[in-house]
């Protein structure tokens, strides 16, 4: 009765701290077993001197035998509690292994951290350092030569079309845009009416009427200039822009001319005589 | 036939160079635009074709480089509309003036604010000497 309970017990306790994953080989459930082996054995032993007591019955091959059997589960006991302080030992270790690893898992997990923000500063870098070579890329092909740039600035601001002359007033013809008298004495002008050429292209009547100061009225447009090679001329055909057939070319200079001619005879009144206010 | 060619080339570019420039003038640009020019698709695609005159190789001939950004201004259809109005060109025009004066007012200012300065300095200079001689 007293074995079948051991028996019993052991299976219900599972095993803790086990060597093997074997259920009921771990040292605790054999400590435990043993105890209750011990535990057996005496109760036996004692109820068997109290029953000697009592009823004078002599049997010493059974008491023998029980005090034997005592002995030698003693001895076992004393076995695994020895290996039980090994195993505690090895487990100390084992727990001192662990922080060691939790502190390497750390240390590794704070590189990852620098690592990334490493990498992300230098994407960074990268990225703005490819930005700065494509608008050096850029500048670089936009690069005009200082003289040119010079030459081009001297000839715009001489001859006031993007600075004012200094002693401007309000009445004064002289405009940042091209005069209708100038639009007028230019090529597109003279295409339209080439039998009205006055002195030096001016119609004498617009300057007689206006009383203009002569020297505005010299037309001194670059297009006349030499260096104009005839790499330089216009990109495209014209016939690109026109939704009819190409044919259509020649009519559309000839639109834009003749748009110029009949124009400023009602807007000529009103950029003469205005002023500013 | 080449040499008919490059004339009839230069023709045109001397052509456009001037109509380019043409564009500066907003009381020009009235008048286009209350003629129906702008209306037309032709004249349109005209316009957009003439913005190869923002190349330096081009621009560099333009005396008035004011036509540029009426150029740019003009492919835009709701400022084409605004132009049939005589007011919106008026604007544009005083504006352009004004802007035209604005190097020559910088001017005047610099010299009139140094001109003030050396008044002041021969006041202090005869102080000076006034108040060192005693």
């Amino acid at each position: 009765m007293a074995a079948s309970s051991a028996a019993e017990k052991e299976k219900e306790r599972p095993g803790s701290v086990s060597i093997a994953n074997v259920p009921g080989n771990s040292t605790r459930e054999k400590l435990l077993s043993v105890l209750e082996d011990l535990e057996v054995l005496s109760r036996e032993l004692i109820e068997n001197l109290a029953i000697s007591r009592s009823q004078k019955l002599l049997q010493p091959g059974e008491e023998n035998q029980i005090i034997e059997l005592l002995i030698h589960r003693d001895g076992e006991f004393q076995e695994l509690m020895k290996l039980a302080l090994e195993q505690g030992k090895v487990h100390h270790e084992m727990q001192l292994l662990e922080k060691e690893v939790e502190k390497r898992d750390s240390d590794i997990q704070q590189l990852q951290k620098q690592l990334k923000e490493a990498e992300q500063i230098l994407a960074t870098a990268v990225y703005q350092a490819k930005e700065k070579l494509k608008s050096i890329d850029k500048a670089r092909k936009g690069a005009i030569s200082s003289e040119e740039i010079i030459k081009y600035a001297h000839r715009i601001s001489a001859s006031n079309a993007v600075c004012a002359p200094l002693t401007w007033v309000p009445g004064d013809p002289r405009r940042p845009y091209p005069t209708d008298l100038e639009m007028r004495s230019g090529l597109l002008g003279q295409m339209n009416n080439p039998s009205t050429n006055g002195v030096n292209g001016h119609l004498p009547g617009d300057a007689l009427a206006a009383g203009r100061l002569p020297d505005v009225l010299a037309p001194q447009y670059p297009w006349q200039s030499s260096d104009m090679s005839v790499n330089m001329l216009p990109p495209n055909h014209s016939n690109d822009f026109m939704l009819e057939p190409p044919g259509h070319n020649k009519e559309n200079e000839d639109d834009v001319e003749v748009i110029l001619y009949p124009v400023w005879s009602s807007a000529r009144v009103d950029s003469g005589s205005r002023g500013l206010p | 036939m080449d040499t008919s060619d490059d004339a009839g080339n230069r023709l045109r570019f001397q052509l456009e160079l001037e109509f380019v420039q043409c564009l500066a003038n907003p009381n020009y640009l009235n008048f286009l635009a209350q003629r129906g020019y702008f209306k037309d698709k032709a004249f349109v695609n005209y316009l957009k074709y003439l913005l190869y005159w923002k190349e330096p190789d081009y621009a560099k001939y333009l005396k008035y480089p004011q036509c540029l950004h009426m150029l740019e201004l003009l492919q835009y259809e709701h400022f084409r509309k605004e132009l049939v109005n005589a007011q919106c060109a008026k604007f544009i025009d005083e504006q352009q003036i004004l802007h035209w004066q604005h190097y020559s007012r910088k001017r005047m200012r610099l010299q009139q604010a140094l001109a003030e300065q050396q008044q002041q300095q021969p006041q202090q200079n005869s102080s000076n000497a006034s108040s060192a001689g005693k």
